[in-house]
C-alpha cells in the first residue's frame, strides 16, 4: 500500500484487478453496451439514407437501391418523429437523478453527523459518480458525436440545455474532491473545508433538479410535463425514493458480511428514509393528477398507460411501504422493497417521458388513413418500441457503473467503513 | 423584412405537388415520414357522410419560437426576415426542438444526422433574390401565397387584408406566421373545418400581436450560418 497527498492507494496488479471473478459479470455488461454502440454508430453513420439529388443523379446504384427500399419499406431512421426522446433520456434521467440523489442523501447525513451514514460515505459518493457517468454515457450516445464539440465552440448561454455542461463539469470534480476528503487523512484541513463543499454540493443539486425540470417544462405544447406541479421537487422526491433503494442494496450486499451489525444499522436507518420517501411520492402521485391536463390524465390514470401506471405505484409505492413499515429483522423484506422501489421507480420515469409524447403534436400521424389505412381505427398513444442498439446501450449502461466503482475500491478501498 | 404564408386550404386536392417540388428542391432525405412540408386530414361524418378537410401545412415560422430557445448550440435560429433556420453542421441531435415544437414541424434527416425543417427555400430562392417557394410555386390550385407582411403593398398582406384567417394552436402563444384563410362562401366547409374554440383573426386584429412579438425578438434575427 502506498500513501499519496494523505490518500492510501492499494497495490493491485492489472491482471489480478482485471481477470477477478467479479470483473467477468462487469465484462459482460460492457460487452453489451459495446454492441449497442456498435449498433448504434452503424444506424446513424451508415444507414442507407438518401435525397431526391442522390436518386436522380445515380438512380440504378445498388446502394442508392437500398437506400429506396429502406426509404419505403424501413423504419423511418433512428428517431421517430412522433416521439423525439425515448428510452435514453428515462435512462440518463434515472441514472442522473439516483446518483445525485445518493450524494445529496450523503451530504446532508453528512451535515448532519449521522455516523451511520458517515463511515461508508465514501463507497456511497463513488457509486452515485458512478451513476452519473452511466447517465452521460448515455445520453452522449443518444447525440450526434461527431458535432458535439459545438457545444464548446457555439454554445448558447441560455439554454437550459447548454447549461449542464458547466453543471457537471462543476459537479463531478466536487465529487471527486468530496471523496478525497472522506478518504484522506488530513483530518483537520477536511474538516474545514468539508462543510463548504458540502454545501456547496447541495446547491449545485437543487440547480441540477431545478434546470433539468426546466428542460421539461418548456416545452410547451406537451403539457403533461408543463402542468406537473412543482416538477422539480416530484424529481427530487422520485430520486431519493430510488436512492434509498440502491443505498439499501448497495449496504448489504457490500457489508453483510464484514460488519453484521453496523450493516444492519445502515440498513434500518435508510429503510426509514425509504420509507418516508415512498410516503412522500405516494402523497404527491395522489394529489399531482388533479392539477395535470386533463387530455394527459385520462390517458394515464384510465387510458392507454393505465396498466403500466398502476404497476408503477404499486411497485414504486404500495408493494416497498408494506415492506418497509415494519423494521422486519429479515434483511430480505428490505431487500425486496429496494428491487420494487428501482423497478417501479424506473417504470415511473418511462410513463414519464413516454407519456409526455403520448398525443401527437399535429394530427398528421394521429388520424387519417394516411397513416394507419382507412378503415382502422385511430391510435392516439404514440409508443414505439426503442431500436435494439437503444436497449442494449441502456442495459450496457450498468456494467458502466460497475465498472467505474470495481476500479476505484480496488485501488482506494472505498468501501471500507472509515471510523471519524 | 418578415416573411409568412397565407394558407387557402379548402382549394387543397392533395395532389402532393407541394411535397415533391419541396423534396425535389431542398434535398430532403427520401421516405414518408421525412418531410418538410405535408398535408394534414381530418375526418368527420355528417349524417352518415363522410367529410374530409385537408390542412397543407408546415414549420409555421413561429415569431416566438420556442425552438429556437431550447436549443443548446444556436444550431435552431431566425434569419433575417424571422424566418426560423436549422444549422445542421452544429446540429448535435438533442432533439430538444423537436420536443419543443408545438406543429410536429421537424424530423430527423439521417443523411446529416441532423433535425430538419421547413425553411422557406431561405438558401435556395429567397437569398438569391427570389419572392416565392417551392411549394407555392408549384402548386396548381394557389393554395399558398408567400411574401412579405412588412410591405403594405405585397399580396400577402392584401389577402389578409381582404380575407379572415385563423392560425394553429394559439394557445401556445408562439405568435405563428401560417395564416389558414377561412373559407370565404362555404360556411358548411368552415364549421367543420375549423375547431369551435378557434380565433377567427382579421389583420388588424392580429397585426399588434405580430408586432409584440417581433419587439421581443427581432434583436435575435441574424444572417444566414453557413
Amino acid at each position: 500500500m502506498a500513501t499519496y497527498a494523505g490518500v492510501e492507494i492499494n497495490k493491485v496488479s492489472l491482471k489480478e484487478l482485471l481477470l477477478s471473478k467479479s470483473m467477468w459479470i462487469i465484462y459482460l455488461f460492457l460487452a453489451i453496451a459495446l454492441w449497442g454502440m456498435v449498433d448504434v454508430v452503424l444506424e446513424r453513420y451508415f444507414l442507407s439514407a438518401v435525397n431526391a439529388h442522390d436518386a436522380g443523379l445515380d438512380p440504378t446504384n445498388k446502394k442508392m437501391i437500398a437506400a429506396m427500399k429502406e426509404a419505403v419499406f424501413g423504419a423511418g431512421g433512428e428517431v421517430k418523429r412522433e416521439a423525439p426522446w425515448s428510452l435514453y433520456i428515462v435512462n440518463y434521467m434515472y441514472m442522473i437523478y439516483v446518483g445525485s440523489g445518493i450524494i445529496f442523501i450523503v451530504a446532508v447525513a453528512e451535515l448532519l453527523g449521522e455516523e451511520r451514514i458517515k463511515r461508508a460515505s465514501a463507497g456511497f459518493l463513488t457509486l452515485g459518480l458512478a451513476m452519473i457517468i452511466a447517465g452521460l454515457f448515455t445520453i452522449l450516445m443518444d447525440l450526434n458525436i461527431l458535432h458535439i464539440h459545438h457545444m464548446l465552440l457555439s454554445p448558447k448561454f441560455t439554454s437550459g440545455m447548454w447549461l449542464m455542461l458547466p453543471l457537471y463539469m462543476i459537479y463531478i470534480p466536487l465529487i471527486v474532491f468530496k471523496i478525497y476528503l472522506t478518504l484522506s487523512h488530513k483530518e483537520q484541513w477536511s474538516k474545514q473545508i468539508t462543510i463548504f463543499i458540502l454545501i456547496v454540493s447541495l446547491l449545485v443539486e437543487i440547480v441540477e433538479f431545478y434546470v433539468q425540470a426546466k428542460l421539461f417544462n418548456m416545452n410547451e405544447a406537451r403539457n403533461l410535463w408543463t402542468t406537473y406541479p412543482f416538477l422539480t421537487l416530484y424529481f427530487m422526491v422520485s430520486s431519493f425514493a430510488a436512492s434509498a433503494g440502491v443505498m439499501i442494496l448497495y449496504t448489504y450486499f457490500t457489508y453483510r458480511n464484514t460488519d453484521r451489525n453496523k450493516c444492519h444499522d445502515m440498513m434500518s436507518l435508510i429503510q426509514k428514509f425509504a420509507l418516508y420517501t415512498v410516503i412522500l411520492l405516494g402523497a404527491y402521485e395522489a394529489t399531482s393528477y388533479l392539477f395535470i391536463d386533463k387530455k394527459w390524465a385520462e390517458i394515464i390514470l384510465f387510458g392507454d398507460f393505465k396498466l403500466y401506471f398502476y404497476a408503477y405505484l404499486g411497485m414504486a409505492v404500495g408493494i416497498p411501504f408494506i415492506l418497509l413499515y415494519k423494521d422486519f429483522l429479515n434483511s430480505s423484506y428490505k431487500i425486496l422493497a429496494s428491487v420494487f422501489i428501482i423497478i417501479g421507480t424506473y417504470l415511473g420515469k418511462i410513463i414519464f417521458v413516454y407519456g409526455g409524447n403520448a398525443y401527437p403534436m399535429s394530427d398528421r400521424f394521429g388520424v387519417g388513413f394516411e397513416k394507419y389505412g382507412e378503415y382502422k381505427p385511430v391510435r392516439e398513444v404514440i409508443f414505439f418500441m426503442p431500436p435494439l442498439g437503444e436497449i442494449l446501450v441502456v442495459i450496457g449502461s450498468i456494467g458502466i457503473i460497475l465498472f467505474i466503482y470495481k476500479i476505484v475500491d480496488s485501488y482506494f478501498s472505498v468501501s471500507k467503513m472509515q471510523e471519524h | 423584412m418578415n416573411f409568412a404564408m397565407t394558407l387557402d386550404y379548402q382549394s387543397c386536392i392533395d395532389c402532393k405537388a407541394c411535397e415533391v417540388a419541396c423534396k425535389e428542391e431542398n434535398g430532403v432525405q427520401l421516405g414518408a415520414d421525412k418531410q418538410r412540408i405535408w398535408v394534414s386530414q381530418s375526418e368527420k361524418s355528417i349524417f352518415g357522410e363522410p367529410f374530409v378537410a385537408l390542412h397543407p401545412s408546415q414549420c409555421n415560422h413561429c415569431l416566438d419560437a420556442p425552438c429556437v430557445d431550447v436549443c443548446p448550440t444556436g444550431s435552431s435560429y431566425f434569419a433575417l426576415g424571422g424566418i426560423v433556420m436549422t444549422n445542421k453542421d452544429t446540429c448535435i441531435l438533442c432533439k430538444g426542438c423537436m420536443e419543443a415544437c408545438p406543429y410536429d414541424a421537424r424530423f430527423v434527416d439521417d443523411t446529416h444526422v441532423a433535425v430538419d425543417k421547413c425553411n422557406f427555400c431561405y438558401d435556395t430562392r429567397i437569398v438569391e433574390g427570389e419572392m416565392t417557394t417551392a411549394c407555392q410555386a408549384t402548386c396548381p390550385t394557389k393554395v399558398r401565397l408567400f411574401g412579405d407582411i412588412d410591405d403594405e403593398e405585397s399580396d400577402i398582406i392584401q389577402m389578409l387584408k381582404k380575407r379572415k384567417f385563423y392560425v394553429l394552436k394559439e394557445d401556445e402563444g408562439t405568435v405563428p406566421k401560417l395564416f389558414y384563410l377561412l373559407p370565404e362562401h362555404d360556411r358548411n366547409y368552415a364549421a367543420n373545418s375549423v375547431d369551435e374554440g378557434t380565433t377567427i383573426y382579421t389583420w388588424d386584429t392580429y397585426k399588434p400581436i405580430i408586432a409584440k412579438a417581433r419587439a421581443k425578438r427581432e434583436a435575435q434575427w441574424q444572417p444566414m450560418q453557413e
